[in-house]
C-alpha cells in the first residue's frame, strides 16, 4: 500500500492553491466527497459484477438451504435449519470433510514440493533450459477435462499404461480408481501433475525475483548449496509459496472436475470431496436447499482456513 | 476535472467489462448454436427440396418447433437426419433438433427454464425421469391426443407401451428403448471346450464358463457396477424393486433392494470376484467393453445398443456372440426392463404448438422411420411393422446377434416387475444402489447388509421426495 503510494504520487488535494482561504474548508471537504465518489465509480464495475455474479448467489443459497424443494426445484416449503441438521448429524458433512482434507493433504503439499524441486533444478540450468521450462509448465494449459480424460485411459485396470508399465516391471497390477483404498490416491496423483504447471510458473518467476548479488555474496563468505537455499531461497520465496499454498488449498477444496470425470465420487464414496457432493446433492438428486446448506457449510470451513492461513502462516512469511 | 477524467477512464473500462460479461454469455451459448448449426447442416443436406418447399410455404407461417435430445454420436445424426426428412416431407411444421447434453443436463436445463419460454417444446428424457416428469405437471400426457387423434396404439410394441404406462395413461412416447443382454466371446468359448452357441443362461451357469474362461489366474468376465443391471436381473427374476406394485399401484414408498432377489444376484456376484473369475472393473461399461473387445474377459452384460459398437471393436479378431441376461437357476420366469428414453410434449406452449409436437411424434413412431433409426443406432424399432421394412431386414442378416435382443424382449412375460420399477428418486437410487455393490465387491459388508443399508436409505429418499410431492 503505502509502496504504491509512493510510486504512483497522487495529486492531493490539500497540495492545491485555493485563492480563498475562509472556502478552503469547504472546498475540502467537497473535494473529499468528490475523491470518494470517483473511488466508488472506480469501484462500481467490480461491485455490480460481485453482486450479480456473488452477492445475489449467496443470498439466494442462504434462502434456499432453509427450504425444501420439490423435484423441479421450486420452493416446497420452509423448513428452518433442518437442511444442516440433517447435515451434521447424517454424517455426511463430516465424511465430506474428512475426504477433502485428505485429498489437501495428498496434493497440496505434493504438488508444492515438486514443483519447488523442479523450478529450483531449472533455474541454473545452462542447456535445454526453455525445453524443460516448456514441459514442465505444460499442464497449465490443459483443461481439466481433457486431462481427467486422459488420466481415465491411463487408469484403466487391465488397458492402462500405467498397470502395463507396472506389469513389465514385474510389479501386480493396481486397480487404480476401483480399489476405495487407491481411488482418492490415484486422483490425488493426477491432481499433482495438474496443479505443477500453475505451481511451476509461479515458483519460477518467484525465484527470478531474487537478486543475482545476494547468492555471490553468500558464496563468497562460504555458503554451500543447501544454506544458500536454507537462508536465501526459502527465505526470500516466502511470499511466493504462502501465495502458491494459499490458492492451492482453496483449489483443492473446489475440486470437481476430475473427480467428476474419474470416479463420480466413488468407489463407496471414497473420493467424494465436498464440492463433488454438492453437485451431485443440487444437479443430480435435485435437493437444492440440502445442497445450498452444503455449500454454506464449505464456505465457513474455506474462510476459516484462509484465516488461520493468514494468522499464523503468514508470520512466517518475508517480505522484502 | 478529476471527474472528467474519470469519465473517459470509465468509459472504456465498462465497455471492457461488458465485452467480457458478453463473452462469458456466448460461451455458455456456444454449445446449442453450434448444435443448431449441425441441426441446420443436416436440413440443408437433405437436398434442395426442403427450400424449394420452404418458399412456397412462406405465405402460411410453419409452426417452429424445438425437440430437446440427448443423443451424441450416431444417434445425434440419425435425429437430425429424422428432422430433416420430417421438414422436407411437409411445410406446416418446420423442427429444429438441439442436443442438449446428456439426459441428467438435459433434464437440468428442463428445470431452468420453468416459468420461461425458453423451453422446448419436445423434450427426450431418460425411463428414470418419467415419475419426475409426470409429478412436475409440466407436461401434457400423449394419451390425451391419442383418444382424440384415434391413433392405433396396436401397432407398438406392448413390452415397451407397458413401460411408460402409468395410471392406465400413456404419458410419453417411447422413442429409444434397449434391454441388457449377454455379450460373449465365441472364439474364447471353443477354446475354452464351450459349446460358443450355447451362451449361459443361469448365474450358476454364468459362473462355471467364466471359470473355464479364466486363464492363468486372469478373470473370463466382468460386470459393470452400473445401477441398471441390478434393477434388470431383479426384474429378470421377475422380483420387484420398490413396493405398492413396484410404484405403479400407488407412489412407491420403500425400496425393496434388500429381498432375496436382491442378496442371491450380489451374493452371486461377489462370490465370482472373490474368487477371481469375474473381475471388477469399476462403474464404467466403457471400461468393461474395452477389455472385452482386447479379449481380456470373454464375457460381459450391456446395452442392445451397444451391439454394433461391440461387433465393430472385435472385428476379425473374434466373433462376439450374443445371449439372453442370466438369472438364478431356481428364480421365477422373470424378464427384461425397457430402458432408453421416451418424448414428452411439454404442456406451457399453445394448443396449436402441442398439436404440432404430436404430428411430429407419429412422424418418429413410424415403421420407416423407426426402422432407420434402429438400423442407424441399435436400439429397438418402437413399432412393430418396422421388422418388415427392408433395412431392418438387412441389417438382421449383417448383425444376427441383435435377434437375441428382439427375441429376449419378446420373452419377457407381463408383470409389475418386468413393467419396470416407478420412483421420484430413481437417478439418486441408482447411486447407493452402486456404491452398495462396491462396498459389497470390495468385502466392506457382506451382500445382505450392504443392500440392507443401501435399501434404508433409498427408502428415506423416496419419503423425503414423496413429502415435496403433493
Amino acid at each position: 500500500m503505502s509502496e504504491l503510494e509512493q510510486a504512483i504520487p497522487l495529486s492531493r488535494p490539500e497540495s492545491r492553491t485555493v485563492p480563498a482561504v475562509r472556502s478552503r474548508r469547504l472546498s475540502l471537504h467537497r473535494l473529499k466527497l468528490r475523491e470518494q465518489l470517483l473511488a466508488y465509480l472506480f469501484l462500481a464495475p467490480s461491485l455490480v459484477l460481485f453482486g450479480v455474479f456473488l452477492f445475489y448467489p449467496l443470498l439466494q443459497s442462504v434462502y434456499l438451504s432453509l427450504h425444501s424443494t420439490d423435484p423441479a426445484g421450486r420452493i416446497a416449503g420452509f423448513i428452518g435449519f433442518d437442511n444442516f441438521a440433517a447435515l451434521l448429524s447424517s454424517g455426511l458433512f463430516l465424511k465430506g470433510i474428512k475426504v477433502t482434507a485428505m485429498f489437501t493433504l495428498l496434493t497440496v503439499p505434493a504438488g508444492i514440493l515438486v514443483s519447488l524441486v523442479l523450478a529450483v533444478l531449472t533455474r541454473h540450468l545452462l542447456r535445454g533450459k526453455r525445453v524443460f521450462q516448456l514441459i514442465f509448465s505444460l499442464p497449465v494449459v490443459m483443461a481439466v477435462g481433457s486431462a481427467a480424460v486422459i488420466w481415465k485411459f491411463l487408469f484403466h485396470p487391465t488397458l492402462g499404461m500405467l498397470n502395463y508399465l507396472l506389469e513389465l516391471a514385474g510389479l501386480p497390477p493396481v486397480a487404480w480408481l476401483i480399489n476405495p483404498d487407491t481411488a482418492l490416491l490415484s486422483v490425488s496423483l493426477m491432481t499433482v501433475w495438474m496443479n505443477l504447471g500453475f505451481n511451476y510458473i509461479m515458483l519460477s518467476s518467484g525465484l527470478l525475483g531474487i537478486p543475482e548479488e545476494l547468492y555471490e555474496s553468500a558464496r563468497m563468505d562460504g555458503a554451500g548449496g543447501s544454506t544458500l537455499l536454507r537462508r536465501i531461497t526459502l527465505p526470500l520465496l516466502s511470499p511466493t509459496l504462502f501465495f502458491v499454498l494459499v490458492v492451492s488449498v482453496i483449489g483443492a477444496f473446489q475440486t470437481f472436475g476430475q473427480i467428476n470425470i474419474l470416479t463420480a465420487g466413488g468407489p463407496i464414496d471414497s473420493t467424494n470431496v465436498f464440492v463433488y457432493s454438492i453437485y451431485r446433492e443440487a444437479f443430480v438428486n435435485f435437493r437444492f436447499g440440502m445442497g445450498s446448506a452444503q455449500a454454506l457449510l464449505l464456505f465457513v470451513v474455506i474462510l476459516l482456513l484462509t484465516l488461520i492461513q493468514f494468522k499464523w502462516v503468514e508470520k512466517k512469511v518475508h517480505y522484502q | 476535472m478529476t471527474i472528467r477524467r474519470a469519465g473517459q477512464v470509465v468509459g472504456p473500462v465498462m465497455l471492457g467489462l461488458m465485452l467480457l460479461l458478453s463473452a462469458c454469455g456466448n460461451n455458455a451459448e456456444s454449445n446449442t448454436n453450434s448444435n443448431n448449426q449441425a441441426a441446420n447442416e443436416g436440413k440443408n443436406a437433405a437436398g434442395t427440396a426442403g427450400s424449394a418447399e420452404g418458399t412456397v410455404s412462406a405465405a402460411a407461417a410453419p409452426v417452429k418447433l424445438t425437440w430437446w435430445h440427448s443423443m451424441s454420436g450416431a444417434g445425434e445424426k440419425a435425429i437430425n437426419q429424422i428432422v430433416s426428412d420430417f421438414n422436407a416431407s411437409q411445410s406446416a411444421i418446420r423442427v429444429e433438433a438441439v442436443y442438449q447434453g446428456k439426459y441428467d443436463e438435459s433434464l437440468n436445463k428442463l428445470k431452468a427454464s420453468i416459468g420461461s419460454d425458453s423451453g422446448p417444446d419436445l423434450i427426450q428424457v431418460y425411463e428414470i425421469g418419467s415419475k419426475f416428469m409426470i409429478d412436475s405437471g409440466l407436461i401434457t400426457p400423449v394419451q390425451q391426443f391419442i383418444d382424440a387423434d384415434g391413433y392405433d396404439v396396436s401397432d407398438l410394441e406392448p413390452n415397451i407401451l407397458r413401460y411408460y404406462t402409468i395410471d392406465d395413461k400413456l404419458n410419453a412416447m417411447p422413442f429409444n428403448t434397449s434391454n441388457p443382454i449377454l455379450y460373449y466371446n465365441k472364439d474364447a468359448f471353443k477354446a475354452a471346450g464351450l459349446d460358443p452357441e450355447k451362451p449361459p443362461r443361469t448365474f450358476e451357469e454364468f459362473a462355471e464358463a467364466a471359470a473355464k474362461l479364466g486363464k492363468d489366474g486372469k478373470a473370463g468376465a466382468s460386470i459393470a457396477i452400473y445401477g441398471w443391471f441390478m434393477e434388470q436381473l431383479f426384474a429378470n427374476q421377475n422380483a420387484e424393486y420398490v413396493n405398492n406394485g413396484n410404484g405403479r399401484e400407488a407412489a412407491a414408498t420403500e425400496s425393496l433392494l434388500a429381498s432375496e432377489a436382491g442378496v442371491k444376484t450380489l451374493e452371486w456376484w461377489k462370490k465370482m470376484v472373490d474368487e477371481g473369475v469375474a473381475a471388477n472393473l469399476g462403474r464404467d461399461t466403457d471400461d468393461t467393453d474395452s477389455a472385452f473387445a482386447a479379449g481380456q474377459i470373454a464375457m460381459t452384460l450391456n446395452s442392445t445398443a451397444s451391439l454394433r459398437n461391440m461387433v465393430e471393436a472385435a472385428g476379425d479378431k473374434f466373433e462376439v456372440g450374443t445371449g439372453f441376461l442370466p438369472k438364478p437357476g431356481d428364480a421365477k420366469d422373470g424378464g427384461v426392463i425397457v430402458g432408453g428414453a421416451s418424448l414428452y410434449i411439454m404442456n406451457n406452449k399453445p394448443e396449436e404448438q402441442q398439436q404440432a409436437a404430436w404430428e411430429f411424434i407419429k412422424y418418429v413412431a413410424s415403421p420407416e422411420v423407426q426402422a432407420n433409426w434402429s438400423v442407424n443406432t441399435g436400439y429397438f424399432p418402437i413399432n412393430k411393422a418396422a421388422y418388415d421394412e427392408q433395412v431392418l431386414k438387412d441389417n438382421m442378416a449383417k448383425y444376427p446377434q441383435f435377434q437375441t435382443a428382439v427375441d429376449q424382449l419378446h420373452a419377457s412375460g407381463a408383470s409389475a416387475a418386468t413393467s419396470g420399477a416407478v420412483m421420484g428418486v430413481f437417478p439418486e437410487a441408482r447411486q447407493i444402489v452402486e456404491g452398495a455393490i462396491e462396498a459389497a465387491l470390495n468385502g466392506q459388508q457382506t451382500p445382505e447388509a450392504a443392500l440392507k443399508d443401501a435399501a434404508a436409505q433409498i427408502t428415506d429418499k423416496i419419503g423425503q421426495y414423496n413429502a415435496t410431492v403433493k
